[in-house]
């Protein structure tokens, strides 16, 4: 954990070298190589079963992989449950279908990590959880239940819940897929407001706009590698690989 | 493109009341009890038959029935003769306790009810840890009030309890502390372990794939066997021991069917924002899993329940048990047992109708998914 930084080094918070993934025969990842700068802010996109959601869900160890290396600000990510916890309290996470826990209202969903992983005191927590609910601007459904918000609403608490850890990187997967044409706008918003705030993101999405407005990069996934990675001007107007044209002139063509 | 012109407004309709036709008690009839020609001949058949059949039950049970009296000479009408249940009521609710000492029965129950009543009003923010520190007591303070022994209270040897009050402690002791065990086992078998998994797996099949009966003479006989020459475990505690591992063979099935619904998602939110494993399973897994399980909890309890009938079988005075005995006493030869097995389904069925009762409440109060 005490890894000699380089000054070039310290700058990447989330370093991925030659990760390889197995799903029993099945070659998932191939020599992923990844180096992520902090408060750098990065769009994957690609087909279905590209192996984009598989990618981000490693930096967090809910896939494991069976080659290469991950270090997360500065933590290897190895099979010791002390470095994975370490890791999961530096890196926030917001799914396709939100994830909420049914069964607590929206702010036990937000207070749970502070008080059970960070050992704070209910009251400060219900604080920090009452700050972020400000923030994605739903403060007043504090203590209704997941199932009686709008999958937008949801949406927005499930990346405050994620923001209450305190996290110096977010991770997106797909976060606006399962959500209305008419709720999309108002998680992207949350979601632009936090890039602008300098939050270091790996986002999964589909969002086009989105990426040519926050993104510092923009990386192509097809079978499981990184196809091609260039800043979004490039990338929309010049891209050089032509799975990547073929890709962009399908999603952008109607 | 920018819609050029004037723009309609968007005009909501307002809401009508449904055709006179389609709601109402008549339309409500029409439409499940005459709705055609063979629904209104099977509606006729069934009034037929109750007018036919009800008048003479009612008249055994109630108008010409034997209401008052302590011994069998009373019962002279043709009717039911309550006069017997009522005779051996005592019997049949507390065995043979002795009736000095029947407070600590009925402290016992009314204990039973208090921590039921907690789990429901306790404030919602100490609620949990309050109750289940009440329920897992409650075994253990019931064996020592009922047995005595202590501060003054005469020893009641457990040969003396009996009737249906047997049964219910019974059920509800084991089922306490089967509860957590079964819940244990239940993650045992979808552990990574090897090994933890396939003693789960052995363990659960081998509680659900014996008989029941044959496990309890395997309590009542065998089990000594195994115990250190000398110590003598008692008779109930044998049984107790036997109906924990049966209940919790099957609970850990209904807890898996329960584990198994909870999305993954779930597991994968609690990791990230970093709980730990039992974190997760305590404050996150569990609570779904209870709420999902909840009705196959209660049909798992309600057959426990039942089967505490079975107990006769190796010669405990349970409330069937003490029925037999009462059915062949030299005093009451009359032939009553229809109204003995009658007032034991009633009992019985009236403790299950409410503890179904008890659980939909409990359902309601767990379901926070529904929209308000």
């Amino acid at each position: 954990m005490t890894a000699v930084k380089s000054s070039a080094e310290a700058q990447d918070i989330i370093v991925i070298e030659n990760l390889n993934k197995w799903y029993g025969n099945f070659h998932v990842l191939k020599d992923i190589n990844l180096r992520v700068k902090k408060g750098e802010r990065i769009v994957i996109c690609g087909p279905s079963g590209s192996g984009k959601s598989t990618t981000i869900r490693c930096i967090n160890r809910l896939e494991e992989f069976q080659e290469g290396s991950l270090r997360v600000d500065g933590v290897e990510m190895i099979d010791d449950v002390k470095n994975i916890e370490t890791i999961r309290k530096d890196v926030g996470m917001v799914f396709q279908h939100f994830n909420l826990f049914p069964h607590l209202t929206i702010l036990e969903n937000l207070t749970l990590g502070p008080i059970w992983v960070q050992k704070k005191p209910k009251s400060e927590a219900e604080e920090i959880a009452m700050k972020y609910l400000e923030r994605v601007k739903i403060p007043d459904q504090a203590l209704k239940y997941p199932g009686q918000l709008s999958g937008g609403q949801q949406q927005r608490v499930a990346i405050a819940r994620s923001l209450c850890m305190n996290p110096n990187i977010m991770l997106f997967d797909e976060p606006t897929s399962a959500l209305d044409p008419e709720m999309i706008k108002e998680v992207l918003d949350v979601m632009v407001e936090l890039a602008e705030e300098g939050m270091t993101m790996l986002c999964v999405t589909h969002e086009m706009g989105f990426a040519k407005k926050v993104a510092d990069r923009v990386i192509f996934m097809d079978g499981g590698q990184i196809v091609e990675e260039n800043n979004p001007e490039e990338f929309f107007n010049n891209p050089q690989n032509e799975r990547t044209q073929l890709f962009l002139s399908q999603i952008l063509g109607h | 493109m920018k819609p050029s012109g004037p723009i309609d407004t968007f005009q909501p309709i307002a809401d009508r009341p449904a055709p006179v036709q389609t709601v109402g008690p008549v339309a409500w009839m029409r439409e499940n009890l005459f709705s055609g020609i063979g629904n209104s001949l099977v509606t006729l058949g069934i009034i037929a038959f109750l007018v036919y059949y009800i008048p003479p039950i009612l008249d055994w049970a109630f108008f010409s029935a034997n209401w008052s009296g302590t011994t069998e000479d009373a019962c002279v009408k043709d009717g039911a003769c309550w006069v017997f249940i009522n005779a051996w009521s005592y019997q049949f609710f507390y065995g043979t306790y002795p009736l000095e000492e029947v407070w600590r029965i009925n402290l016992m129950l009314v204990l039973l009810l208090i921590v039921i009543a907690m789990s429901f009003t306790l404030p919602k923010h100490y609620r949990m840890k309050a109750s289940i520190a009440a329920w897992l007591a409650l075994p253990l303070v019931g064996m020592a009030i009922l047995y005595g022994g202590w501060g003054g209270l005469e020893v009641v040897s457990t040969d003396l309890w009996g009737g249906f009050t047997l049964n219910v402690f019974m059920a509800a002791a084991s089922i306490i502390v089967a509860f957590p065990f079964s819940f244990l086992w239940a993650l045992g078998r979808r552990s990574q372990m090897p090994f933890i998994r396939s003693v789960s797996v052995i363990f659960i099949e081998f509680f659900r794939g014996v008989p029941v009966l044959s496990l309890f003479f395997m309590g009542s006989v065998m089990l000594p066997l195994f115990f250190a020459e000398g110590t003598n475990v008692d008779k109930l505690i044998r049984v107790w021991l036997v109906l924990i591992f049966f209940m919790s063979g099957y609970m850990a099935e209904v807890f898996r069917g329960g584990f198994a619904a909870v999305p993954s998602g779930q597991y994968e939110a609690a990791d990230s924002v970093g709980l730990s494993y039992w974190q997760k399973i305590l404050l996150i897994i569990l609570p779904q899993v209870i709420k999902i399980s909840m009705p196959n909890i209660l049909a798992t309890f309600v057959m426990l329940f039942k089967n505490t009938t079975f107990l006769l079988i190796i010669g405990i005075p349970e409330v069937v048990q003490t029925l037999q005995t009462a059915l062949a006493n030299s005093y009451w030869l009359g032939g009553h047992a229809l109204e003995g097995y009658l007032f034991v389904f009633l009992v019985f069925w009236a403790s299950c109708f409410g503890m179904s009762v008890l659980s939909r409440r409990i359902e309601r109060t767990l379901n926070t998914d529904k929209r308000d």
